[in-house]
């Protein structure tokens, strides 16, 4: 998973679009997934992720990307699938479990949307700077520059504390605990008291981390000092009219 | 120049003081090594020169640091931070971007340089850091060393008369250590910046630094020229301090009486006390 959301660096239309649009394709995007109730427009709106993930030349990192989560969408899907009792059996299987086509339907398209809706925003971030995220936010919507700094400051913490507990469990592992169990709830259990050393040094580096903006003139900060501008241009009206028509399409069909 | 007189200091919910009683001067376009055993209060030090003590960590705070003329307690972290740049421990937390181009931004954006005066501050520090390749790269993608210099150019390019680094060194391999401590001395030698570093590794300090200052639970035991500081082998154990190999010998040489030069300092000063000790033993 690591890596996931950093930065990939390149000069695509992707990259050059106005933060903002990318964030507002993105959220319409998953939106579609849940507004529409058909297998082909959630399919359509994955074709679509892998389009511009292409055309951003990220493709393998999202297939890489969307192996985890169709892993987990699959485990869904088989933990749903049973559940539902509406409909006509298609499959029956002993010890009184069966699955309907309502049900199948159901759980795949829940599935789906799982899938198709995690995508775009993971995406759009790894073409964003997250400094032109916090800027674009502060500039254009006036959301006051400390909170945009705060959120992407989080969003840059992920991979850090990840790596982190990754760390941790390592030491825990080269003293012969056995992190590698394939049972889920065994796991869970030896993870958790892992969270105490990772929350104090989590602690430790958000205080290290402010110490340094602040050092960096942070408290100075006016929404006039950002260096770049943010337009939008011909590019992010098409992005915009793409949009409009990608959710009109999960709509009406 | 900075003046730090007597400077005591307890962290707030610290039953004992983290350093006590402190005196240090350090002059500009001085290079200058601390060294010292873990919780010895280096950091400590560092954070009282630069201002994040006692305006970020809250505690008792006795004496007086004096930053060119300025009063660290009177004048904000932020307006200090115009003349010293500071480096801290942990490298990682540090960064405020995702990009290295935009983590040299954020400051120079903050203390509200001129635009037109931007682009060629960045270039400047990038290359400055030695590090113009790495402009559009993800930090998250950076071996430990570059995040070095990226944080280093990062307060380059604010240009500062003094930079603060401590432990820059502390997770880099020994070629990346070299590296890091050679750019230091190329901004201290060719812009006079002076330069401050904490740092474990003596024999670097023994390379770089002109004056050394050794910490040991919380006070100041030696500070002088590199080789004056190396002559006081019993105060440097005592400290925990590694002392380099070179000065152990250098030591038992004199005990002998095979040799009375100067203390070396790398290894061509190593080199020339062997000769002579060589020549002497053979008379
Ligand atoms: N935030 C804090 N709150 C309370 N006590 C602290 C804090 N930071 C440091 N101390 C204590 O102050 C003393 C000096 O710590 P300091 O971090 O300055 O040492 P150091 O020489 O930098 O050590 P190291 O080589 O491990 O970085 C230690 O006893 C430490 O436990
Ligand atoms: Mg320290």
């Amino acid at each position: 998973m690591s890596g996931f959301l950093s930065y990939m660096n390149g000069d695509s239309i992707l990259h050059r679009l106005n933060p903002l649009t990318k964030l507002l394709m993105s959220a319409a995007l998953c939106a579609s997934c849940f507004l529409t109730h058909r297998h082909s427009v959630v399919i359509g709106v994955i074709v679509f992720n892998l389009c511009m993930s292409y055309s951003a030349g990220g493709l393998k990192r999202s297939l890489a990307m969307s192996v985890s989560f169709i892993k987990l969408a699959l485990l869904l899907f088989v933990l749903q699938v049973f559940f539902v009792r509406e409909g006509n059996i298609i499959l029956t299987l002993p010890l009184n479990i069966y699955i309907t086509d309502k049900g199948a339907l159901f759980s795949s398209l829940f599935s789906l949307r799982l899938v198709a809706a995690t995508m775009p925003l993971a995406i759009m971030l790894s073409v964003t700077r997250m400094s032109d995220i916090s800027n674009v936010l502060a500039q254009k919507l006036r959301i006051p520059y400390k909170y945009t700094f705060a959120l992407t400051t989080a969003i840059r913490f992920i991979p850090i504390f990840s790596e982190e507990m990754a760390g941790i469990a390592e030491a825990q592992t080269a003293r012969g605990v056995e992190f590698d169990t394939k049972n889920f709830f065994k796991k869970i259990r030896l993870l958790l008291p892992l969270c105490v050393p990772l929350l104090i040094s989590s602690v430790r580096k958000i205080e290290g981390s402010a110490i340094s903006a602040e050092l960096r003139g942070f408290n100075l900060r006016t929404r006039e000092c950002g260096y770049k501008t943010y337009r939008f241009g011909l590019r992010d009206a098409g992005a915009l009219v793409l949009t409009a028509a990608i959710i009109a399409a999960a709509v009406l069909i | 120049m900075i003046r730090i007189n007597s400077v005591s200091f307890r962290y707030g919910e610290s039953l004992r003081n983290a350093i006590s009683d402190v005196s240090l001067t350090i002059d500009d376009g001085d290079f200058l090594g601390i060294i010292g055993a873990s919780g010895a209060g280096k950091s400590t030090l560092v954070y009282s020169i630069n201002g994040v003590i006692p305006h970020h960590f809250r505690g008792d705070f006795f004496g007086e640091v004096l930053v060119d003329g300025m009063d660290t307690v009177q004048t904000r972290p932020e307006e200090l931070a115009k003349f010293v740049g500071s480096v801290h421990q942990d490298i990682d937390s540090q960064m405020v971007a995702s990009v290295v181009e935009d983590e040299i931004l954020f400051g120079l954006e903050n203390f509200k340089t001129p635009h037109s005066e931007i682009e060629l501050r960045i270039e400047e520090a990038l290359a400055a850091a030695g590090i113009s390749g790495l402009r559009d790269r993800d930090i998250g993608s950076l071996s430990g060393g570059q995040k070095q210099k990226v944080a280093i150019a990062a307060i380059i390019a604010l240009r500062p008369k003094i930079i603060l680094l401590d432990e820059p060194t502390g997770e880099l391999d020994p070629q990346s250590s070299r590296k890091v401590f050679e750019t230091l001395r190329e901004l201290n030698e060719r812009f006079g910046i002076t330069v401050i570093v904490v740092e474990q590794k003596i024999m670097l300090l023994c390379e770089f630094s002109k004056h050394l200052a050794v910490m040991e639970r919380g006070g100041m035991i030696l500070n002088g020229l590199v080789h004056e500081v190396l002559q006081r082998a019993d105060k440097l154990e005592e400290a925990g301090v590694n002392i380099p190999r070179v000065t152990t010998l250098a030591r038992k040489l004199r005990e002998r009486g095979l040799y009375s030069g100067a203390m070396p300092l790398d290894l061509d000063g190593a080199r020339v006390m062997m000769r002579e000790a060589m020549r002497d033993a053979a008379l």
